[in-house]
């Protein structure tokens, strides 16, 4: 047979050389050469389709042929394709081929032909072709219309990173036209006077709604244009996976990708098709999709996914086994039985899966957030499992998830319960310690204790029992219940020693008893340490103690200015010689104080040592507040006794004193120092903290200086602040001064003193009216002058003149009316002329005398007229007179000494007769010579006539009627 | 961008349901200075074009030099400000009315054109409007004397046709959307202008011609005569001497 085959190809070829020879001969197609070629156009798609037929082929004859297919541009002779397109022909076949050009068609003609040769695959070389079919053309351009301008292809779908051709046609050379991309212009390439192309490279997305290319006439409003239309690429779908949750349904998901964004131009498919059963589906989804099972039992599964577009299709595959992609639904029904204090059981249910699967669980244990146990169970339906190991009154969360035990494919979701452990008895012993101080003879100690743990407290701790024991009488005890959340309490002893046992109590029980013994002696007093703090923490360290030590505390306060200073405490075994304690409290800048205890074994606490220091050392903040004193002309002192180097930032180390003066020369002791403001001043150091005065001395007098006090430290000094100004006095000004002021004083003191006697020294020196038995100017005088001058004495007078006064009783008249006032006077005294030439008189040296009193205050002398009328008138008419005269006469007759005679004198001032008295109408008397005061006899009642007037004559009427008593 | 959206489209939401407002209550107006006034404020809102063309323009693109010069209104597209002056009141309400009609139908072609649904947004919320505003013009014309009487015949716009030829390809019936569009804004201007003259013409009438007062007699005359409950959409059909449902 093959035989034969081998023999008939050869005689065919041989016949088909044959034919050819003769066709070159006679002009005939040979057989089976190519006829009726007919080309198409798709623009869409820029595709030319040719369609033709083989010639002479028989019904029943099939024949491997090939065709060779030429494709010019332009021109025939441009030739651009040439493909030869092999396919298998039947008789009477139409055959299709398709070419797509990059160029749109419609910007150049397009020629095609084609010839045809037996397909030899063993000897190709020897092919014998047919004869070249005739041109065919193709020009779309004849079909577009009149329009001017065309630009192609439209609305073309690419990739992004596509190479894309485009062209415009014009209709007039003459046109300049200019086409743009997106606003930008392109660089084109003629093809002929009338067609240009641009190529496009490496495309990219703009916009869902494409990018726009247009091309217009340089001068005109014609615009023409396409919209390309760039895809993203179409992602192979990721992820791809089936599962089964219930053995019906298989869920496949995947993950899509990022979007084409052409969802409009360029929809977008996803199919799934499984092999063995050779079913297909259409997704609805574009990331999952449901496949059911097939009632009879098919274990294998071969999916291929399949994401489409119009321009690409992307395909995954999975091939798996359904009992091994087993996705089990979340346990249910978790529960928890036979909670106790650290055990509990819990259990759950499970989705059956059929009968054959038995599932892995996994049980996982929270406490506090964390995972703190995790157990694998196997479960056929009913899963259980004992937890142990857990934390009295403690919550617990607990959840389980399962797997196929056998093909692990995923873990179920897990499934949560929470759950709270049994309270138990508390099973630490609170930590406590004290503060002790002694107020009025009484320790007060303040007891504090931290609160337990959760793991030390077992539940929730209610109050504390402290029990107090005097170690004196140990019959003495004293119990004290405090309420939680207290962690202090305040017990006042006295001084002897007591036992104090702290308990923690629960709902459940007491915890173990603290035990600490408060003695009422103080302890000795320790020096204080320095000791270094660095951020991490102080470093502390003591010596060893000899002898029963059960252990060490350290205590410090968190917050030192703070009144609660918030006492911190650490407790350390025996062994134990350092320990670092830090704490987030601390702060830098401030001193924390340290005591370190031993705790014997009767648990008595005895100070150790006490250290200080700083967590971190700053420069001091605040300089002192400076008192000046002892300011002389070359020195003063400066003082700051109130200053507290505790409480400062850092250790004082000491103190600078700069001094500023005009002379600028620092003496000896100190040292020149340049200031931040560029001054230059004299700095004296002390090195002594604990000194806090300073003496600045070789000063100049009368200069002006500038002190400032300021600490310093390791780390620095205080802040240069504001100097305070000082001028030296000069040197004489203190002697002046130690003279002055005491004369000052003194003259101040005599002063107050003759204030103070004033009133004195005018009875004494000065009186109103001198008495002369008081005047010690009269005995001065006396004794000085004329020691014969002396009080008058009424037995030495020898009256000379008598005057009778008239005086009428119950007369009631008013003293106006001048019947009533009829003068009954009778007058004794001696007439002025027959007063003779000088003769003994008294006279009396008045040295306070004055007018004033002269004209009103004193027992005025009236001058007696020589007719009684006009002497009444005076007397009526002048009230004022009458009223100085009540008043001082009746002093002057109550000083007079009684008894020595029958006739009382009073003392009168005379009258200048000056003034107003000098106008009045009555013939004043001529003043006596040498006589300011003259003797006067009363005259007895019965002489006497009465007053003309009422209550002005009273005082003189009263001492008249007195002097009824006269002797 | 999203408060910028909300911005453009919160006040379009609002004006939509002053449009609606009318229709919704079941019946017109039959205050004809307060329903003047209205149809001024929603014409001079229409003339933006931050409405609708901006919105068209950025998503398509459009908005590149030497592509934006070539977004102008074709002549005759829509009726002129010129010609719509010279139209009587009634057949200026149906040439108004028609006219939107085919606004509302190249919308929804144009429409297909834009994918982003913010974009979509907004394009249904112009249509509301001019629904609305059809609405608010039907109020009008009954509201005009001689409703009744047969009407001159509307004058046949150019630009009536629904939607471009459909051989366009993208780009030629995107710069024809564009256009369109523009010229949309333009003729809503016009529109605008055309109302306030008759607002002027309203207070000159009030101020000089107590004859107002009997035309609004009669014309009230004639709306109690009809039921005046509206359907939702109405459009008056050229010719037609009442509104028939349209939409």
């Amino acid at each position: 047979m093959a035989l034969f085959s081998v023999f008939q190809t050869t005689f065919l070829l041989a016949l088909l050389s044959l034919r050819t020879h003769q066709s070159e001969v006679l002009s005939e197609p040979l057989p089976w050469a190519p006829e009726s070629l007919k080309v198409s156009i798709n623009s869409t798609h820029q595709c030319l389709h040719l369609q033709w037929s083989v010639h002479n082929l028989a019904y029943h004859q099939e024949l491997k042929m090939v065709f060779q297919i030429e494709i010019s541009r332009i021109k025939t002779s441009n030739v651009i394709w040439v493909e030869n397109y092999s396919t298998t022909v039947k008789g009477n076949q139409v055959l299709h081929w398709s070419w797509e050009s990059k160029l749109p068609l419609e910007c150049a003609k397009h020629f095609i032909r084609m010839r045809s040769a037996v397909d030899d695959a063993t000897t190709p070389e020897q092919r014998f072709w047919s004869n070249w079919s005739s041109w065919e053309e193709v020009d779309v351009q004849n079909s577009l219309g009149h329009e001017p301008l065309f630009v192609f292809p439209k609305d073309k779908l690419v990739e992004e990173g596509s190479n894309v051709t485009i062209c415009y046609v014009s209709r007039s050379q003459q046109n300049n036209i200019s086409c743009y991309l997106e606003g930008v212009r392109m660089q084109g390439q003629q093809l002929d006077p009338n067609v240009s192309m641009f190529n496009l490279y490496d495309v990219a997305f703009i916009r869902e709604t494409g990018t726009n290319i247009y091309c217009k006439v340089d001068r005109g409003d014609d615009i023409k244009g396409i919209v390309l239309f760039v895809s993203k690429i179409l992602e192979e779908p990721k992820d791809f996976s089936c599962e089964t949750r219930d053995f019906q349904t298989l869920s496949c998901t995947w993950d899509p990708g990022r979007d084409t964004g052409l969802l409009k131009q360029l929809p977008q498919s996803y199919t799934l098709f499984e092999s063995f059963s050779g079913k297909k589906i259409l997704c609805k989804h574009k990331s999952w999709c449901n496949w059911q099972v097939a009632p009879e039992s098919q274990e294998m599964y071969n999916f291929t996914l399949t994401a489409e577009n119009y321009l690409r299709k992307r395909s995954v595959h999975i091939l798996f086994n359904l009992a091994h992609r087993v996705h089990p639904m979340a346990p249910f029904n978790v529960l928890f039985n036979d909670v106790s204090v650290t055990n509990a059981t819990i259990t759950w249910k499970v989705h059956s899966t059929g009968n054959y699967y038995t599932l892995l669980c996994q049980v996982e244990l929270y406490g506090e957030g964390k995972v703190i146990q995790k157990h694998n169970v196997s479960v056929k339906v009913n899963g259980e499992l004992v937890l142990s190991g857990l934390q009295p009154d403690t919550e617990y969360s607990a959840q389980v998830r399962c797997a196929n035990a056998n093909h692990f494919w995923k873990w179920s979701e897990w499934t949560r319960q929470n759950f709270t452990t049994v309270e138990a008895a508390p099973s630490e012993a609170p930590d406590i310690w004290r503060n002790v101080k002694s107020v009025q003879g009484y320790c007060v100690v303040t007891l504090f204790w931290k609160p337990l743990t959760r793991l030390q407290a077992n539940g929730e701790i209610l109050f504390y029992n402290i029990v107090v024991k005097d170690l004196d009488r140990p019959s003495g005890l004293q119990l004290l219940s405090v309420p939680a959340p207290a962690n202090r309490t305040e017990l006042t002893l006295d001084q002897r020693s007591y036992q104090i046992h702290v308990t923690a109590n629960n709902s459940v029980g007491t915890s173990p008893a603290s035990v600490l013994v408060v003695s009422g002696d103080p302890g000795d007093e320790v020096e204080e340490e320095r000791v270094k703090g660095t951020e991490g923490g102080f470093s502390l360290s003591w010596k060893p103690q000899l002898g029963n030590i059960t252990g060490y505390v350290v205590e410090w306060c968190d917050r030192p200015r703070d009144p609660p200073c918030d006492l911190q405490w650490k407790h350390l075994g025996p062994n134990t010689t350092s320990t670092v304690i830090s704490s987030d409290a601390f702060r830098p800048g401030v001193r924390y104080n340290f005591r370190i205890y031993g705790i014997s074994t009767e648990m008595v606490p005895h100070l150790l040592e006490k250290k200080t220091g700083y967590s971190q050392e700053l420069a001091p903040s605040d300089n002192p507040r400076v008192v000046m004193s002892n300011l002389t002309s070359h020195s003063f002192t400066l003082s700051w006794k109130d200053y507290s180097t505790e409480s400062q930032p850092s250790f004082i180390r000491g103190y600078h004193v700069y001094l500023k003066s005009k002379a600028g020369q620092c003496h000896p002791g100190s040292e020149k120092a340049v200031l931040s403001d560029d001054s230059v001043c004299c700095k004296y150091k002390i090195d002594d903290p604990k000194q806090k005065t300073f003496v600045v001395g070789n000063l100049q007098p009368e200069s002006f200086y500038e002190f400032l006090v300021t600490p310093y430290s390791a780390v620095g000094e205080g802040p240069h602040g504001a100097f305070t100004k000082v001028t030296t006095p000069d040197e004489y000004s203190p002697m002046l001064i130690r003279i002055i002021l005491p004369m000052i004083f003194c003259i101040l003191l005599i002063m107050i003193l003759c204030y103070l006697k004033s009133q004195w020294m005018k009875e004494k020196c000065y009186p109103d009216i001198p008495d002369p038995y008081k005047s010690s100017v009269l005995s001065l005088i006396k004794s000085k002058e004329n020691p014969r001058l002396t009080i008058m004495n009424i037995k030495d007078c020898v009256p000379d003149t008598i005057e009778v006064v008239n005086k009428h009783e119950g007369t009631g008249k008013s003293p106006t009316e001048p019947e009533a006032a009829k003068p009954t006077y009778l007058y004794l005294l001696p007439a002025e002329e027959s007063y003779s030439g000088p003769g003994p008189c008294i006279c009396f040296e008045n040295f306070t005398y004055n007018q004033a009193a002269s004209d009103s205050a004193s027992c005025g002398h009236v001058p007696v007229p020589t007719k009684a009328p006009s002497q009444l008138g005076l007397l009526t008419s002048s009230e004022n007179l009458l009223t100085a005269l009540e008043k001082n006469c009746m002093n002057s007759l109550e000083e007079i000494p009684a008894g020595e005679s029958s006739l009382n004198y009073v003392s009168q001032v005379a009258s200048p007769m000056s003034g107003e008295k000098s106008s009045l109408p009555t013939n004043p008397p001529q003043p006596e010579l040498c006589s300011e005061y003259k003797m006067q006899m009363a005259i007895p009642l019965g002489l006497a006539a009465p007053s003309s007037s009422g209550s002005s004559s009273l005082s003189s009427i009263t001492l008249l009627d007195e002097g009824e008593h006269y002797h | 961008m999203q408060a910028q959206l909300l911005w453009r489209t919160l006040p379009s939401l609002v004006l939509g349901l002053l449009f609606l407002s009318m229709p919704a209550m079941g019946s017109c107006s039959d205050k004809y200075p307060e329903l003047l006034g209205q149809l001024q404020k929603q014409a001079d809102f229409m003339q933006h074009t931050n409405t609708l063309l901006d919105l068209y323009i950025r998503s398509q693109g459009l908005d590149k030099n030497g592509l934006k010069e070539h977004c102008r209104e074709r002549p005759g597209a829509f009726p002129s400000k010129d010609a719509l002056q010279r139209l009587s009141r009634r057949v200026f309400l149906r040439t108004l009315d028609t006219t939107l009609g085919h606004v509302l139908l190249r919308l929804a072609a144009l429409e297909q054109d834009i994918p982003k649904a913010q974009d979509l947004e907004m394009l249904s919320v112009v249509k509301l409007n001019i629904r609305g505003f059809k609405n608010n013009i039907h109020c009008m014309a009954q509201l005009l004397p001689g409703s009744s009487e047969t009407t001159e015949p509307t004058p046949t716009s150019p630009g009536a046709s629904p939607s471009p030829t459909p051989t366009l390809d993208t780009f030629q019936r995107r710069l024809e959307g564009c256009r369109f569009l523009h010229g949309y804004h333009r003729f809503m201007r016009s529109v605008g202008q055309v109302f306030r003259e008759w607002g002027k013409s309203l207070s000159r009438s009030r101020r000089h011609s107590p004859h107002q007062g009997l035309l609004k007699g009669a014309r009230r005359m004639q709306l109690s005569g009809r039921n005046k409950r509206l359907m939702p959409r109405v459009q008056l059909a050229p010719g037609s001497h009442r509104g028939a449902p349209g939409g």
